[in-house]
């Protein structure tokens, strides 16, 4: 029913996307912040504690699109390379988010104004852009049928896109 | 008397001509004659521009450039968000929205020169496609205002003196119409991808 409704697809795969601009946004923000590339007159962690809501009812929303989106087309986003890397990048952002929010948390408050945060925030504030990044051109490449399983004859790529019959049939 | 007026209101003055201008052509129907005339460009763009040929003929070139033009949106949005949300005292109200509007600024200019220059790629490899699409001319009608709106208005107002010396309700009008322009500037370029 997603599918075949010419607006409830359009609808919920615009939304998916349109959120990006509050979910990662507020993020990069919080992340350019920790650079010293943004607002640097700003407490840094005043910047994460405030951003922190929006970007959770961005995430929120991106998240239940994304299993709705994922639902309308089960197998054709499961077997899709792209895909399974951007659920692996997922993953690691996530962890990443973790470990730098509970090394903001840790870290003595003698940073907070200064221009730009110490190197393991700065760090992990570089590990987020590009996981992030990543995650987007993954999400880009998806409807792109490069790697699609009746296309792809290289026995590693079967197997990463879990292309089982084409595996079966080799 | 002219002058002095001018000379003190250039931005906004500019941006009236700017609109008189848009006005008349479209009243003298001098955007209907002028339309045709624009379609051997966009074919030039997709066939024989340089930009065309790679994202016609490398797809992946071309869905990068997309991903990028999304994260630039993102940013773009990122920014608006902050300093509009600011301006309409939802967010870091204990802030001065002095700090806030000048403090990314420039990130804003930045992510508004990469969308322009991932949009226009983009555009190239589907420029036949695009140039037909009513939600295409009305993209690029949102970002010209919203570009007018920023360098125009809200900038130059906002650096003209203290926020404490706008009123409130000309920071929120300014908020409001800053958030509603550019979602519709983002909004229609997914609806282009639909359509």
């Amino acid at each position: 029913m997603l599918v075949s409704g010419y607006y409830s697809w359009n609808w919920l795969e615009a939304t998916h996307v349109l959120t990006l601009m509050i979910s990662i946004g507020s993020l990069f923000i919080i992340d350019f912040r920790m650079l010293g590339w943004v607002l640097p007159d700003v407490s840094a962690t005043a910047i994460a504690d405030r951003l922190h809501k929006p970007m959770i009812i961005g995430f929120s929303i991106m998240f239940i699109t994304g299993i709705l989106l994922v639902y309308a087309k089960p197998v054709e986003n499961v077997q899709s390379l792209w895909f399974r890397i951007k659920m692996i990048l997922l993953v690691l952002a996530f962890i990443n988010a973790w470990v730098f929010n509970s090394r903001m948390r840790a870290a003595d408050g003698t940073w907070d104004s200064t221009r730009v945060a110490p190197k393991p925030l700065r760090t992990g504030a570089i590990i987020s852009l590009c996981l992030w990044c990543g995650v987007v051109a993954m999400g880009r490449f998806i409807p792109y049928d490069w790697v699609d399983c009746p296309k792809v004859s290289n026995t590693a790529l079967l197997w990463a896109s879990g292309c089982v019959e084409q595996l079966n049939a080799l | 008397m002219l002058s002095n007026f001018l000379s003190n209101y250039r931005s906004v003055t500019s941006l009236a001509f700017i609109v008189l201008a848009v006005v008349l052509v479209e009243f003298f129907e001098v955007r209907a004659s002028i339309y045709p005339s624009l379609l051997p460009f966009f074919e030039w763009l997709k066939y024989s521009s340089w930009i065309g040929y790679l994202g016609i003929t490398y797809g992946s070139v071309y869905a990068t450039v997309q991903a990028g033009h999304l994260i630039s949106m993102a940013i773009i949005g990122g920014t608006v968000l902050v300093t509009d949300l600011r301006l309409l005292g939802v967010l870091l109200k204990d802030i001065p929205s002095e700090t806030i509007t000048k403090g990314t600024h420039q990130c804003f200019k930045y992510s508004l020169s990469v969308a322009i220059a991932t949009g226009i790629f983009c555009a190239a490899g589907v420029a036949d496609k695009v140039y037909y699409m009513p939600v295409f001319w009305i993209k690029m009608l949102a970002l010209l205002a919203g570009s007018g709106f920023v360098f125009f208005i809200k900038q130059p107002l906002l650096n003209s003196r203290s926020h404490s010396e706008i009123g409130q309700w000309t920071l929120r009008i300014l908020a409001v119409a800053s958030i509603f322009i550019w979602f519709t500037v983002a909004a229609t370029g997914r609806w282009i991808g639909f359509s």
